[in-house]
């Protein structure tokens, strides 16, 4: 090593200038105390996590007390993609920031699954003739004297536009569908109300359709001011801002930290009692520390933190009812042989059999998944409505327990038992889908060691990748269902054999009658007797249960967190999750 | 030569180096796969995806889908970030910024704790102090981070409440303009004690985290460097003149010893920058960690590559000014160019 020396006389920083930069470094520390001090002393303490607040609910265990403030924080696992109902994928987190902001022509009833008015001002049935005899054409007068957050007028006009810029748009990914396959014609009546004319009759229509946030009604002037509509492109401005007519404005979207939203004064309804924040928190230990110091009124949580949460000084824990996202693992009858892994066994109609299908689901450990990773949170649905969707049969056949001398049956009459198979589910990586997946090898691979199940849990991207490959390039895979209000969609997807899932993965190819199990989807659709409905929905819960397109591995267990001086709290699970709707809360 | 032809030398061959990195940042994240999936949602359909790929050129040939990137590049156009849900030159800037900030505060904890306790340790060596200060500043290297940082949340942030997390209060932040991006600074420029005061309160838990594990690095260095120093014949020579030993230590011997120590100062920082991730995430700081580890779990190659590219080229001109800093600090460095 080179050495230089310097020699004598030469001064570095000399005493007085270091003495200078410690008292300086002195000076700050003293800043950053004071501030932790001040803050902790104030009427209203600033539990600033990520973002500001005027006040926020006190400290936790250690701390001082909760203080009525002027915002409700909220922390958030995931940042939302977009913020334009145009663009939004289902069930993605964008969806809750539009529930807070935009508006419906008619809304979900916070206590109940009842409709309310929303931009209308009645709901359309066939009594009060807004629903035309043909069952083809609704009707919706417009509530007056609403304007959006940028001053502009809400009429008909704007109603007509805003559902024909979602269809003309059509984005991949978005929810447009629901629209452009209902939808035939949109119109403005003389009378200034809006008309929409369906291609034919549905009884889903008003819960599947307009209540959802791809309905949502946006200011056209914000809309043509910032780059107008273009087919098959996402709208920049509207992907990051929103102009709508609900209770909270949207003032600032902070990526990676935050999403500010204030009280939108001029509101036509109830108005908000307080301003919004929500953070972005994707590490869920740091949500419940948040939670417990008081920086946090409300969490996203799931069941496996609910042992961190319980009995936590200040915090109330909400575990009553389920998700309407049942965890699923899918059969694929499309199974393209040569493309699949190359470790599996399997042939191209491995699932045709339905005894193959119901030795899955009877093999299934389904205790494990539900005590395991819900912690005992959820519960089962029969194929296939959720708990707590209008046409669920709580009498219907469910697999709900493992019955391996049922399953071994099963697999020997097929020939399976003594033959074998290798075969590869595919699943997101480091979440629930990959335990439910990681039970369905142990459920298999102890039942026979013939038996052997790959899982390949990969990123998001990849997954979405197969996943919206057809042929799908895997004979199984996890995933949950995407939340529905109406029991149709829910049959149109994952059941009907030429639904979404049906065509991809061959349904027709499976089912024993597959016009039978069409037949009575189409039916229920078009049945505008809701008793007649739910009979017809009965009898397809019980048929599926003999021919299972998949293998449900629970339905789960809500698991919201908040302090107990949050009030007003009110959470519905055909809102979008977190199911909650903020500008009904109050704190003490 | 002269310093200033030394550095024009190293800065002309700065864009070759840079050209030859990009190429090998590209070739190995497209091994990765197709960056496709970052775009899709699970409601797509083949027809959709493939409409996308035509989008975004990745149904052209690798070299053509490089021509297009590096092109991008140069026209500031880095890419949609699937993850933030905007373009990557929207978001990177103010993320940058953020992790710029942490880790030149958590740089000046380290760097003030390592060379003080390096100094300390170094100047009684193998004795009782010298033990006590290589524990100290080795349990910061050996401690996890993920741990460090959630215990020091939970003791100064739930339970006493003195520290928060986060980067600001957002109306204080709000409140004063932002023209470098960093907090701190901005707030001195403003001459905001309120926001000055807020942007420390922040930054200190995640600074301190950051900064401990950093101090092993620097102290040990330093203390062997001074060890090393301290042991040569113009020490002992300045001994002799009746030089006092704190004048000794601090006029001739350390100064020598820096010069080892400021090239792991600057390896330390461009580590630091890089390798937040963890104390990012568990503190909710809003810097290129975070969005990095979102980026990398969710296959987002457009932000990777941007990322990459930086923390590459960032790392190519830290090593050309920790050379400068060289040197400067001995000139028979230069003269051997």
């Amino acid at each position: 090593m080179l050495r230089v020396d310097r020699g004598f006389g030469r001064r570095g920083l000399d005493s007085r200038g270091r003495l200078l930069a410690l008292l300086a470094a002195m000076v700050l520390l003293a800043a950053a105390c004071t501030g932790a001090s001040e803050a902790g002393d104030a009427d209203a303490p600033e539990g600033s996590a990520g973002g500001g607040d005027t006040a926020t609910a006190g400290t936790g265990d250690g701390g001082g007390e909760a203080a009525p403030g002027g915002t409700f924080v909220h922390a958030a696992d995931d940042e939302p993609l977009s913020l334009d109902p145009a663009g939004v994928e289902p069930g993605e987190g964008g969806e809750t920031m539009i529930l807070q902001v935009y508006e419906r022509l008619l809304e979900i009833d916070p206590n109940g699954p009842d409709l309310v008015p929303g931009l209308s001002t009645e709901i359309p049935t066939v009594d009060n003739g807004l629903i035309s005899e043909d069952g083809l054409t609704y009707t919706f007068p417009i509530r007056e004297g609403v304007t959006f957050h940028d001053g502009t007028e809400v009429n008909a006009e704007a109603v007509k536009y805003s559902w024909d810029r979602v269809m003309e748009m059509d984005l991949p990914g978005s929810a447009a569908s629901v629209l452009i396959d209902n939808v035939t014609e949109t119109a403005v009546s003389d009378d200034g109300a809006f008309e929409v004319t369906l291609d034919q009759p549905s009884a889903s229509f008003l819960r599947a359709v307009v209540t959802q946030m791809v309905a949502s009604v946006v200011s056209p002037e914000a809309v043509e001011s910032n780059g107008g509509i273009a087919a098959g492109e996402p709208n920049e401005f509207m992907l990051q801002n929103m102009v709508g007519t609900g209770p909270y404005e949207l003032i600032s979207w902070n990526r990676g930290e935050n999403l500010e939203f204030e009280i939108h004064e001029e509101y036509w309804g109830e108005p908000a009692n307080l301003d919004l924040r929500v953070e972005v928190v994707p590490d869920p230990d740091v949500r419940v520390l948040g939670l417990r110091a008081g920086d946090y009124d409300m969490i996203e949580t799931d069941p496996s933190f609910i042992g961190d949460i319980e009995g936590a000084e200040g915090v109330n824990l909400y575990t009553e009812g389920l998700l309407v996202e049942p965890i699923h693992i899918g059969f694929n009858l499309n199974v393209p042989t040569d493309e699949l892994p190359s470790e599996d066994t399997i042939s191209a109609d491995f699932f045709h059999d339905p005894r193959v299908r119901r030795a899955f689901n009877h093999a299934y450990d389904y205790d494990a998944f539900l005590q395991g990773a819900l912690g005992g949170f959820g519960d089962f649905n029969p194929h296939y409505i959720p708990q707590g969707i209008f046409g669920y049969d709580p009498e219907a056949p469910v697999y709900d327990q493992q019955d391996t001398a049922e399953a071994e049956r099963l697999f020997r009459e097929t020939g399976l038992w003594d033959e074998g198979f290798t075969i590869s589910v595919i699943t997101e990586e480091a979440n629930l889908f990959e335990i439910a997946a990681l039970v369905l090898k142990d459920s298999l691979e102890s039942l026979n060691p013939n038996f052997e199940v790959r899982v390949l849990a990969v990123a998001e991207a990849q997954f979405d990748e197969a996943h919206a490959s057809n042929p799908m390039p895997y004979a199984m895979w996890v995933k949950n269902t995407d939340p529905f209000a109406d029991p149709d969609a829910y049959m149109q997807s994952y059941v009907h054999p030429d639904g979404e899932w049906g065509e991809v993965h061959g349904f027709a190819q499976g089912y024993q009658d597959p016009e039978q199990i069409a037949s009575l989807i189409d039916d229920a659709a078009l049945e505008l007797d809701e008793e007649r409905r739910a009979e017809i929905y009965s009898e397809l819960q019980n048929l599926l249960y003999d021919d299972p397109m998949w293998l449900i591995a629970a339905q789960e267990g809500i698991a919201n967190a908040h302090r107990d001086n949050v009030e007003g709290f009110v959470l519905n699970t055909l809102w979008p999750r977190p199911n909650v709707k903020f500008a009904l809360f109050d704190k003490s | 030569m002269q310093i200033r032809d030394y550095v024009l030398r190293r800065l002309l061959i700065l864009p070759l180096l840079v050209v030859g990195t990009s190429l090998i940042v590209f070739s190995l994240t497209r091994i990765g796969g197709s960056p496709i999936g970052i775009y899709l949602s699970h409601e797509m359909d083949d027809q959709e995806v493939a409409q996308l790929e035509e989008r975004f050129h990745l149904d052209d040939p690798l070299p053509v889908q490089y021509v297009y990137w590096a092109t991008g590049v140069l026209r500031g156009d880095l890419g949609w970030s699937g993850v933030a849900a905007a373009p990557v030159t929207q978001v990177f800037p103010a993320k940058l910024t953020a992790s710029m900030e942490l880790a030149i505060a958590s740089a000046i904890v380290a760097v003030v704790l390592g060379i003080s306790l390096g100094t300390y340790a170094g100047a009684r060596r193998n004795r009782l102090p010298d033990h006590i200060t290589r524990i100290f500043s080795i349990s910061g290297a050996s401690m996890p981070l993920f741990w460090f940082a959630i215990l020091l949340l939970i003791v100064f942030w739930v339970n006493l409440g003195w520290f928060p997390v986060g980067r600001s209060n957002a109306e204080i932040f709000h409140s004063i303009p932002h023209p470098t991006g960093m907090y701190t600074i901005d707030a001195l420029l403003a001459f905001d004690l309120t926001a000055l005061r807020d942007a420390l309160w922040h930054l200190a838990l995640p600074a301190i985290t950051l900064g401990y594990g950093a101090t092993a690095i620097i102290a040990r260095m330093m203390r062997s460097s001074l060890v090393e120093e301290l042991q040569e014949d113009y020490v002992d020579a300045a001994r002799a003149k009746g030089l006092p030993e704190r004048l000794v230590l601090k006029r001739h011997a350390r100064r020598n010893a820096l010069i080892p120590t400021v090239t792991v100062i600057g390896l330390t920082f461009g580590f630091l920058l890089q390798g937040a991730v963890v104390a990012e995430i568990i503190f909710q700081w809003p810097g290129l960690g975070r969005w990095m580890a979102d980026a990398v779990l969710r296959g987002d190659q457009a932000t990777i590559m941007a990322y990459v590219m930086f923390t590459s080229v960032l790392f190519l001109f830290v090593n050309l000014a920790v050379d400068v800093v060289y040197a400067y600090l001995d000139r028979r460095v230069v003269l051997g160019e």
